[in-house]
């Protein structure tokens, strides 16, 4: 998770950013101050109209600001040239906005074109990226747009504004208008592609569910680009600053905080075990040593492969890997404990299991683990929230 | 890492913002209607050959006459297009960039007022006010075939899908460049479809100018009507059918191959 400590120079800093639309007495943002940090995804989150797009379009001057400074990089970008400003910075869109009349490969080359690089790094570089984004380069050089799905003709986009390898990216609802299982599937990926490329990224979305899946940090913006809260999901989860912030993350921010915590994370409970070839006897010994009410049955390879519960054991007739039932609730370690939830409440023994990527049995996922995470989660943000207004109320008092 | 290119998230062809497409024409759809046109000619050549032609079919119905009169309507109506494209062309960009927005309406007017009055009538004003001939002739053209290239030069800018234009800008593409490389590409079969109505307009409306003494197709069948011989007046209108004809079809076939792909 990142850090909130870092002293790093950050990759974009917004100083009083104010956009006044001609004719509009309010500002669509008004005096925002904001650090963006390298190899970051911020997003902006916000109900519609609170000015989100307004302030991602600011930063790369598609509108220009009223009054304020934008930082790129220590760089005072306020009044270079904006078109060669853009091409310094990725940009995806919710339409996508393919060119109709140019191939994939020629749409993928616009920004290498005009910075003016030669055919065969352009030719290499869209290959690259094609691969990169999971469309095969042989398959898809050639085609033109309206060819592709609608997730595939996002992954184009996202291979475009990464084209020339801009350091910082700002897309804009990039998977909004795609099919929920498409779109959980890009997100994914997308996800693990940015653990390779460490972009700094400027996300906006309406989905605060989006918002807390994707987002290293989020900003929970209101009417004028405001900013309510400015934090990581999780602390936005477990501390919303005040009831905006609750209201806009709404029921569930318990279930949804879930979201973010892995089964690797967590202390994970030892259930009684034994091997397929063991005896009665011996798995009744380990269900009696115990205080749960089955025995988990491994394979050689540690696999699991039975639950058996002491009535089972009663049936002299069965051998023991045929005895009981199949495990069901089996899940890796980089599960989600919304997963684990999910899959133990299809469990009759009523945990999940937890494998690692062989299958071999790591230990298990219980309610009472679940429970206790969530509470440690709360009390953790409460302490550093109160810790932190206590910094800055001591901070108040030395400079008064 | 990569995205895997094994799970393609699904297989959906989108029909995206795709302009309705014809089907490339086969060498037999570029020869067709030119063979066509050319039998129903040799039909009327050896028809006319039949008949007992007077003096005045003879003087009228020669070769040369009839050729130049031909080339004469060809230039009526190519020049005309010509400067029609040079002219509307660049000013429905003009009128479709936001700091021309005040000066639409009247423009649009103008334009409008130049279909709207007959033909005949532009032809004869500038008959009257200015000369006769051939340059007045194609003015009247240009001005009466204006609006059709001029609005749909403008419809097919304005129809360009506003979110194109936006990630051009945004990926640091200057005005200039995002009109040469997104828009005018996108535009250009619509604009085409308003150079071809043009082009059909103006064949049409040639065989108008020889009453200012513009010469082609026209003067032939005048020579016909006004000397009572129905001949000459079937060759003549026959002949003017038949480029107007051919005149569509080069133009269809000019909106098919520059068009861009991927529409």
């Amino acid at each position: 998770m990142s850090t909130t400590t870092s002293t790093a120079e950050p990759m974009i800093r917004l100083e009083g950013l104010t956009k006044v639309f001609p004719g509009q007495k309010k500002p669509a943002v008004e005096s925002l101050d904001m650090d963006i940090p390298a190899g970051e995804i911020v997003v902006l989150v916000g109900p519609s109209g609170c000015g989100k797009t307004t302030t991602m379009r600011l930063i790369n001057r598609l509108i220009e600001p009223t009054s304020g400074r934008i930082i790129l990089e220590g760089e005072d970008v306020t009044d270079v040239n904006p078109d060669k400003l853009r091409r310094r910075i990725g940009y995806v869109i919710q339409q996508v906005g393919l060119f109709p009349h140019q191939t994939i490969s020629d749409n993928i080359a616009t920004v290498p074109k005009m910075l003016g690089w030669d055919s065969p790094r352009i030719k290499s570089r869209v290959d690259e990226l094609l691969s990169m984004v999971g469309l095969e380069p042989a398959t898809y050089r050639e085609r033109y747009p309206k060819h592709l799905s609608g997730g595939q003709r996002q992954r184009a986009g996202v291979a475009r504004a990464l084209s020339a390898d801009p350091p910082v990216m700002l897309m804009d609802e990039p998977f909004g208008a795609i099919d929920p299982i498409t779109r959980d599937r890009l997100q994914n990926e997308f996800l693990r592609l940015q653990e390779t490329i460490r972009k700094t990224i400027i996300f906006v979305t309406h989905d605060i569910d989006e918002a807390i899946k994707m987002g290293d940090r989020i900003a929970i913006l209101r009417e004028g680009s405001a900013i309510a809260q400015y934090d990581t999901p999780e602390r936005i989860l477990s501390a919303p600053t005040d009831d905006f912030v609750a209201d806009f993350i709404g029921a569930g921010a318990s279930l949804k905080r879930l979201n973010l915590s892995r089964v690797r994370d967590i202390a994970l409970v030892d259930w009684p075990t034994a091997g397929t070839n063991s005896s009665r006897a011996e798995v009744l010994a380990a269900l009696r040593a115990s205080d749960k009410g089955a025995v988990l049955i491994l394979d050689e390879q540690r696999r699991p492969v039975r639950w058996i519960s002491g009535r089972d054991l009663g049936r002299e007739d069965e051998p023991i890997a045929e005895a009981g039932h199949l495990p069901e609730a089996i899940i890796q370690p980089n599960a989600t404990l919304a997963d684990a939830l999910n899959e133990m409440l299809k469990s009759r023994v009523g945990c999940a299991i937890v494998v690692d990527q062989s299958g071999a049995y790591q230990g298990t996922v219980d309610f009472a683990t679940v429970s206790g995470e969530i509470q440690d989660m709360r009390r953790d943000a409460r302490e550093r929230s109160r810790a932190e207004a206590e910094g800055i109320h001591a901070e108040g008092s030395v400079n008064g | 890492m990569t995205w895997p290119a094994g799970v393609d998230p699904g297989t959906t062809i989108g029909g995206g913002t795709a302009v309705f497409r014809r089907p490339r024409p086969t060498a037999l759809g570029y020869l067709g209607l030119p063979l066509v046109l050319l039998a129903v000619c040799a039909v009327l050549f050896l028809w006319v050959g039949q008949q007992e032609l007077g003096s005045i079919e003879r003087r009228v119905l020669t070769p040369a006459r009839l050729s130049s009169a031909f080339v004469e309507h060809m230039a009526l109506t190519i020049l005309s297009t010509v400067f029609v494209i040079l002219i509307a062309i660049p000013l429905g960009i003009l009128l479709t960039r936001p700091a021309a927005r005040a000066i639409v309406p009247p423009v649009i007017a103008l334009a409008n007022i130049g279909q709207a009055v007959p033909s005949i009538g532009i032809l004869v004003l500038l008959a009257l006010y200015w000369a006769i001939g051939f340059w007045p002739a194609i003015v009247a053209l240009v001005i009466y075939s204006n609006l059709p290239v001029l609005r749909n030069t403008m419809v097919g800018l304005q129809q360009v899908d506003a979110s194109t234009i936006e990630a051009g800008r945004g990926m640091g593409m200057t005005k200039a460049a995002a009109l040469r490389k997104i828009e005018m590409p996108l535009a250009i079969p619509v604009i085409l479809a308003g150079v071809r109505t043009a082009l059909v307009i103006n064949v049409g409306t040639a065989a108008l100018a020889t009453f200012v003494s513009a010469g082609g197709l026209g003067e032939i069948i005048n020579a016909g009507i006004t000397s009572s011989r129905p001949t000459i007046t079937l060759v003549g209108s026959v002949l003017t059918a038949c480029l107007a004809l051919l005149i569509d079809h080069i133009g269809g076939i000019a909106e098919g191959r520059l068009s861009p792909k991927g529409l």
